[in-house]
C-alpha cells in the first residue's frame, strides 16, 4: 500500500435492515487500488463483494442499507457516505462502473446512444450532437458493428454481450481514473466472456485507469489481475499479488477455492472439489473465524476468537490463526494429484 | 406502426360487428315487442305498422337488413319517440356521455400519475400519508356517494361564497368538471396506488442504479429514467379501466341530472325500442373499442419494445 | 491472547443442515399472510360481516319489511323515553276581544302549555281587519317574503286565535307560522313564526295498542315507557335500518361472492383449455374472449337483467348473478391461460406427459393447482368489484327489486333524505365501503403472501 493510492478503502462496515433482522453484509473490509493496476476481488456468491464496492460509490439503497464505519479515500479525498459523494463529479466521471446483469442494468425506454451520451453531457458539458458523436465513437471502441445505427436502438434490440459492451462504453465515456467491473461476464456465455475481458483489459491499457474486477471465478482472475483480495462472509481473508495467491496461498479458504477450480492440465485427472457446507448466516455472524464451520484445519482458538491480520510478505496478508507464532500447524500445501 | 394501427382498426371493426350481433339477438330474446305499448290497436293497424318497421319479416332477414343499414350508418326510426330518427337521438345524447367519459379518464390518468409520483417521492412523509388516505377512500367509497356528497358540497359552497356553480344539468364547462371528477375518482385512486407501487419498485431497479453510477442528479433520474418506466403498468390498466369508468357514468348522469345515454337506454330496453337499443350499444361499443386502441397506441409511444416490434 | 488453544477440532458435521426447515408453498404463504396485520384485520372484518348477515337476523329479530309510518326517517340517537299521558283533553278555543291597531300579522305566537308529540296548542293575538287565520308548519325557518306552501289549518273568525296541531308530530324542531287572511281568503303579506320542539309523549290508549303496557290501571300519567328501539334508526318508510342492513348484507354478499365464484370457475375452464391445447382451440377461444371483453358492460347488464326477466315477487338476484357471470369470465380466462402457458414451459408437465399422463389428468393434477394462487387473488379482487356493480345497478334501479333490500338500493333510498337524515345514506354506504376495503386489503395481503412475482403485475 502506498501513501497515494488511487482508492484506499479501510475498515468498511455495511449493514442492511430486513424483516429477518440485520444483515451484516460487510464486516471490516480493507483494500486499495493503484493507478493503472488491476485488483481482483474474489469470493463466493453473497459474500458482500458488490455491496462493498457499491457502498464506496454511495450506490446501495439507504434505507435498508447503512454504512456504519470506515473510510474511502479517492486520490486523497474522503468520499464515503451518500452526502459526501452526491454531486461531486466523481460517479461516472472519475469512477466508472459496470454491473453484473446487463439485461436489467440499462434503461429499457431510452436509446443506447442517449444513455451513453448522458454522462458526457453532464460531466463534459457536451452539446447533444457532440455527445451523440462521441457515443458512437465509444461504441466503435467497444467493437460494436454499425455503431451509428446501434446508437439509436433500444436495449431490447441488443444481445447480452452487446449490452455489456454498451455498458462498458458508458462507464469509460468520461475516461475515468478507476473502472469498477462487478462480475462483467457472469451473465454471458463463455466465448463472449473472454471477448469482454479482453476488451476491458485493452481499454484499461489504452486509457491507463485502475481497475477493480469482481468475480467469483478464479480462472478469470489468473489471466488479468495484478493483485487479488479474497472475500468471505463480509470479510477480506487474504490479499496479495496474483502470484502469491495462486502459488503460495496462505489461507485455508483460498486453498479450498483453488482446489475447487478445474485445472487446465490434460495430464492430471480433473478433480473438482467443492468446499462442503455453506457460508455462515450473516444475520448473526460467528464470533470467531467466519470460515471455522467449514475449515478442515479449524482449531479451538478459531471458534471464539476472530483472527487478526498476519503479514506473510510485504504485499501478502492473511487472517488465519495458523500464522500465529504460537501455532505449530501451517496452512496445508496445495494438493496436486 | 401504420400496419399495426391498421390491424387494430380492422380488429375493432370485427369487434363492433360482434357487439351489434350480440345486441341484436339478446334484444330480440327479450319478451315483448315495440308495438305492445299503451293503447290497444286494431289488428290492421298493427299489421301495417309491422310492415312499415319490417317487424313482420323473419328475424334472420331483419338481422341482415339491420346489418346493411348499420354499415350505411343508419339505425332507423325510434318506436317510442315519434318521428325521431335514432341517429338524431344519438347525436344529441352520445356526445354528452362521451365528453363526460373522456374527461373522467383524463382526470383519472393524469391524477393517478401525478399523485402516485408524489407519494413515491414523499414516501412515508405527510403528503404520502394524506394521499394514501384519499386513495383508500377513493377505492372503497361508491361513486354515487361521491356524487351526492359532491353535489351537496357545491350547494353549500354556492351558499357560502355566493357563487353559482351549477349542480345539475349540462351545458357549460362547470357542468362537466365536477361530474367528471367524481366519475374519475375511483379509477384515479386505483391508478395512484398502482403508480406508487410502480415508482417504488423502479427506485430499486438496476438501471436506476446505473444512472446513479453515471452521476445523474436525482431530479433528472426522476424525470428521465423513473417516470417513463413507471407509467407503463399504469397505461396497461388504463384500457380496461375505461370500461369501468363508463359504467359509473350512468350513475353520475343519474345523480347530476345529465342528459346522457343512460336514461334513454334504460327506458329503451324496457320499451323494446329496438332502434335506440341497437344504436346506443353499437355507438357505445365502438367508442370503447376506439378508446382502448388509443390507449394501446399511447402505450406503444411510451414503450419502444411495443412500438418497434409491431 | 495467551490462552489461545491451537488444538485441531473436528469440523462440525452438520454444516449441511443449517438451512431452515422447508415449508410447502401454501404453508409458507399462510404464515406470511398471518404475519400481515392489515390482511388479518380484513379477514376478521369479512368474517364479522358474514356473521352479521346470516346470524344477525337470529339475534336482532325486527322485521325488515314492516313499515312504521309514525316514525319515518328516525335517527338512531333519538330519545325513546316517552311520557305517558291520559287522552288529550278536549280542545277549547281561545276567544279574544276585537283588536285595534294597524299591525298586519300577530304580534306574537305562543305555545299553550307544553309542546308534545301528541299535540301542540298555539295561540296568538288578533289582527285587525282579518277575516281569519292560516296556520303553517315547517321544519326549516320560513323567511319573510317566501311562499309558505300549504297550511295545516285555518280559523274563520278574527277573534278565534288558537289552534291545536295533532298531525303526526315527531321529535323535531318545527316552525309554526300564523298569517292573517282577508275577506277573499288571501294571506296578508306578513306572518309571525314560533320555534317549537315537541317532547315525546304517548297516550295510554296508544301505549296499550302497541303493547308497551298491558294494564292501564297499573300506570299513571307521568310514568315513562321505553319505545321500540331502532339501533340504527329507521328509513323513509319507518322500517328498521339494522334489520334491513342485515338482509341487505345477505343480498350484497351473496351476489358478491356467488357470482365471482361461478365466473371464476368458467374462466378457469376456458382459460386452461385454451392454454393447454393451444393452436386453433386457443385462438378461437381467445378471439371469443376478446369479443366478450369488448361488450359494453353496463348496457349488457341491463339488457340481460331485462331479458332474464324478474318473475312476479322475485328479488332479481338470480338474474343479476347470471348476467354477471356471462359478462365477467373473460378476465379470469385470460389470466389462467397466461399462467398455464407459463407452466407448460416448465419441464415437469412435459415429464408427466412422457410418463403417460392423460390430458385431463394433467390439467387437473398440474395446471389447476399451480394456477390456484393467481385465481385466489383475482377472486378476492372480484368480490369488491362485484359488490360495487350490484350497488351501481340497484342504485340506478336496474338491480334487485324493491322491497328486497341491498346496500346499493338502500343508498338510493337514502339519498332522497340525505340532507335531513344522513344516517339513511351513511350506514349502507359505510357497509359497502368497509366490505370493499376489507376484500381489497385481503387481496393485497394474499397477493404479497402467495407470490412476490405477482406484485409487479397489475
Ligand atoms: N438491498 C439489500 N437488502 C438486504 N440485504 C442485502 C441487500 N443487498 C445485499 N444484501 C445482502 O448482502 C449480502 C452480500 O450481497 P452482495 O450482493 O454484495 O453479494 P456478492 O458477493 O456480490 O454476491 P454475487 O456474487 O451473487 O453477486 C447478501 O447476503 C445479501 O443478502
Ligand atoms: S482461523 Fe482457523 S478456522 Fe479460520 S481459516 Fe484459519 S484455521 Fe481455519
Ligand atoms: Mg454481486
Amino acid at each position: 500500500m502506498t501513501a497515494n493510492s488511487l482508492l484506499q478503502v479501510s475498515n468498511l462496515h455495511v449493514e442492511f435492515t430486513t424483516y429477518g433482522g440485520i444483515v451484516h453484509a460487510v464486516r471490516g473490509a480493507d483494500f486499495h487500488v493503484e493507478r493503472g493496476e488491476t485488483l481482483a476481488i474474489v469470493g463466493e456468491s453473497g459474500c458482500g463483494k458488490s455491496v462493498a464496492v457499491q457502498s464506496v460509490l454511495g450506490l446501495i439503497p439507504i434505507p435498508p442499507g447503512r454504512i456504519t464505519q470506515g473510510e474511502a479515500i479517492l486520490d486523497g479525498h474522503q468520499i464515503l457516505g451518500h452526502q459526501t459523494i452526491e454531486g461531486k463529479d466523481i460517479r461516472g466521471n472519475r469512477v466508472g462502473m459496470i454491473f453484473q446483469d446487463p439485461m436489467t442494468s440499462l434503461n429499457p425506454t431510452m436509446t443506447i446512444g442517449n444513455q451513453i451520451a448522458e454522462p458526457l453531457k453532464l460531466h463534459r458539458k457536451m452539446s447533444g450532437a457532440q455527445a451523440k458523436k462521441r457515443a458512437i465513437e465509444l461504441l466503435e471502441m467497444t467493437k460494436i458493428p454499425e455503431a451509428a445505427k446501434r446508437a439509436s436502438q433500444y436495449p431490447f434490440e441488443f444481445s447480452g454481450g452487446m449490452l455489456q459492451r454498451a455498458m462498458i462504453a458508458m462507464a469509460i465515456a468520461c475516461e475515468p481514473d478507476l473502472l469498477i467491473a462487478d462480475e462483467p461476464t457472469t451473465a454471458l456465455d463463455v466465448t463472449i466472456q473472454a471477448q469482454i475481458l479482453e476488451l476491458i483489459k485493452d481499454l484499461q491499457q489504452e486509457v491507463g485507469m485502475g481497475l477493480i474486477l469482481i468475480t467469483h471465478d478464479l480462472g478469470v482472475v489468473a489471466g488479468v489481475a495484478d493483485r487479488v483480495v479474497v472475500m468471505y462472509a463480509g470479510e477480506i481473508l487474504e490479499s496479495g499479488t496474483a502470484d502469491e495467491i495462486f502459488f503460495a496461498p496462505s489461507h485455508p479458504y483460498t486453498l479450498g477455492l483453488l482446489s475447487a477450480m478445474p485445472t487446465n492440465r490434460r495430464d492430471v485427472v480433473q478433480t473438482l472439489m467443492p468446499i462442503p457446507g455453506s457460508p455462515p448466516d450473516l444475520f448473526s455472524p460467528p464470533e470467531g473465524c467466519g470460515y471455522a464451520a467449514r475449515c478442515p484445519q479449524a482449531m479451538e482458538a478459531c471458534v471464539a476468537n476472530r483472527p487478526t491480520q498476519f503479514t506473510v510478505s510485504d504485499s501478502h496478508f492473511s487472517k488465519c490463526w495458523l500464522h500465529h507464532e504460537a501455532c505449530e500447524h501451517r496452512v496445508l500445501e496445495v494438493q496436486q494429484v | 406502426m401504420p400496419r399495426y394501427i391498421g390491424m387494430r382498426l380492422l380488429q375493432g371493426i370485427f369487434t363492433v360487428w360482434f357487439i351489434a350481433t350480440a345486441t341484436f339477438w339478446v334484444m330480440h330474446s327479450i319478451p315483448g315487442d315495440p308495438l305492445e305499448s299503451e293503447k290497444a290497436m286494431s289488428p290492421e293497424i298493427r299489421a301495417n305498422l309491422e310492415a312499415k318497421y319490417g317487424l313482420d319479416k323473419n328475424e334472420f332477414i331483419q338481422y341482415w337488413i339491420f346489418l346493411g343499414n348499420m354499415v350505411r350508418g343508419d339505425f332507423g326510426w325510434s318506436f317510442e319517440h315519434e318521428n325521431r330518427r335514432v341517429n338524431d337521438i344519438i347525436a344529441e345524447q352520445f356526445p354528452v356521455s362521451a365528453t363526460l367519459g373522456i374527461l373522467a379518464i383524463v382526470f383519472a390518468g393524469l391524477g393517478g400519475v401525478l399523485w402516485g409520483a408524489l407519494t413515491a417521492l414523499y414516501r412515508n412523509k405527510w403528503p404520502d400519508v394524506l394521499i394514501i388516505i384519499l386513495v383508500i377512500l377513493g377505492i372503497s367509497v361508491p361513486s354515487f356517494v361521491f356524487a351526492t356528497v359532491g353535489q351537496l358540497g357545491i350547494v353549500t359552497l354556492n351558499k357560502i361564497a355566493g357563487i353559482d356553480v351549477p349542480v345539475a344539468g349540462w351545458g357549460t364547462v362547470w357542468h362537466m368538471l365536477i361530474p367528471a371528477l367524481v366519475l374519475g375518482l375511483g379509477t384515479m385512486a386505483f391508478l395512484t396506488r398502482l403508480m406508487r407501487t410502480s415508482m417504488l419498485e423502479i427506485v430499486n431497479a438496476d438501471y436506476i442504479r446505473t444512472a446513479r453510477s453515471k452521476g445523474v442528479p436525482i431530479a433528472q433520474i426522476f424525470s428521465r429514467h423513473q417516470l417513463r418506466n413507471a407509467i407503463l403498468p399504469v397505461l396497461t390498466v388504463l384500457g380496461p379501466s375505461i370500461a369501468g369508468i363508463t359504467t359509473g357514468g350512468f350513475v353520475v348522469e343519474n345523480v347530476f341530472g345529465i342528459p346522457g345515454l343512460g336514461k334513454y337506454f334504460v327506458t329503451a330496453v324496457q320499451q323494446s325500442d329496438y332502434g335506440v337499443i341497437m344504436g346506443t350499444t353499437v355507438f357505445y361499443g365502438a367508442f370503447l373499442v376506439l378508446m382502448v386502441i388509443i390507449v394501446d397506441l399511447l402505450y406503444a409511444v411510451v414503450d419502444p419494445r411495443v412500438r418497434l416490434n409491431k | 491472547m495467551t490462552e489461545l488453544s491451537f488444538r485441531p477440532v473436528e469440523t462440525a458435521q452438520d454444516v449441511e443442515k443449517t438451512s431452515r426447515p422447508s415449508l410447502s408453498y401454501w404453508q409458507d404463504a399462510w404464515l406470511r399472510l398471518v404475519a400481515n396485520k392489515r390482511a388479518m384485520t380484513s379477514l376478521f372484518v369479512i368474517i364479522f360481516l358474514i356473521l352479521f348477515a346470516y346470524l344477525g337476523p337470529l339475534v336482532w329479530r325486527a322485521d325488515h319489511t314492516e313499515q312504521h309510518l309514525d316514525k319515518t326517517s328516525q335517527a338512531p340517537w333519538v330519545n325513546r323515553n316517552a311520557i305517558l299521558i291520559a287522552e288529550e283533553a278536549e280542545w277549547e278555543d281561545v276567544v279574544v276581544a276585537d283588536p285595534t291597531g294597524t299591525h298586519q300579522a300577530p304580534m306574537s305566537v305562543e305555545v299553550i302549555g307544553e309542546a308534545r308529540t301528541t299535540s301542540v296548542g298555539l295561540k296568538w293575538d288578533a289582527v285587525p281587519n282579518a277575516a281569519g287565520y292560516r296556520i303553517y308548519r315547517h321544519i326549516l325557518e320560513p323567511k319573510a317574503g317566501f311562499p309558505l306552501g300549504l297550511p295545516i289549518g285555518e280559523t274563520e273568525d278574527r277573534t278565534h286565535v288558537s289552534f291545536q296541531d295533532r298531525m303526526d308530530i315527531q321529535q323535531k324542531t318545527y316552525w309554526y307560522s300564523v298569517a292573517a287572511v282577508d275577506e277573499d281568503g288571501k294571506d296578508f303579506e306578513e306572518f309571525t313564526s314560533v320555534e317549537v320542539r315537541p317532547r315525546l309523549y304517548i297516550t295510554v290508549g296508544e301505549a296499550l295498542r302497541l303493547g308497551y303496557i298491558t294494564d292501564a290501571s297499573k300506570v299513571e300519567p307521568g310514568d315513562t315507557v321505553l319505545l321500540d328501539w331502532h339501533p340504527l334508526g329507521t328509513d323513509y318508510l319507518g322500517r328498521d335500518m339494522l334489520a334491513r342492513l342485515m338482509k341487505g348484507a345477505q343480498v350484497s354478499l351473496s351476489i358478491g361472492i356467488v357470482a365471482p365464484l361461478l365466473f371464476i370457475i368458467i374462466g378457469i375452464l376456458i382459460g386452461s383449455v385454451a392454454g393447454f391445447f393451444g393452436g386453433a382451440v386457443d385462438s378461437a377461444l381467445m378471439r371469443f374472449t376478446d369479443f366478450v371483453i369488448a361488450l359494453p358492460f353496463l348496457l349488457f347488464m341491463i339488457l340481460f337483467m331485462v331479458w332474464f326477466g324478474i318473475e312476479a315477487g322475485g328479488s332479481g338476484i338470480p338474474a343479476m348473478v347470471v348476467a354477471l357471470v356471462l359478462l365477467s369470465w373473460p378476465g379470469v380466462a385470460r389470466l389462467v391461460r397466461g399462467e398455464v402457458l407459463q407452466i407448460r414451459e416448465h419441464g415437469y408437465v412435459e415429464a408427466s406427459r412422457l410418463l403417460g399422463g392423460s390430458n385431463s389428468w394433467l390439467i387437473g393434477r398440474h395446471m389447476i393447482p399451480n394456477t390456484m394462487g393467481v385465481v385466489l387473488v383475482s377472486f378476492t379482487f372480484a368480490v369488491p368489484a362485484t359488490i360495487f356493480t350490484e350497488a351501481f345497478l340497484s342504485f340506478i334501479g336496474m338491480g334487485v327489486v324493491p322491497p328486497t333490500p341491498s346496500w346499493g338500493a338502500m343508498c338510493n333510498d337514502g339519498i332522497r333524505t340525505m340532507e335531513k337524515t344522513p344516517h339513511e345514506l351513511l350506514f349502507p354506504a359505510l357497509f359497502i365501503s368497509i366490505t370493499v376495503l376489507a376484500f381489497n386489503l385481503l387481496g393485497d395481503g394474499l397477493r404479497d403472501a402467495l407470490d412476490a412475482r405477482l406484485r409487479s403485475r397489475e
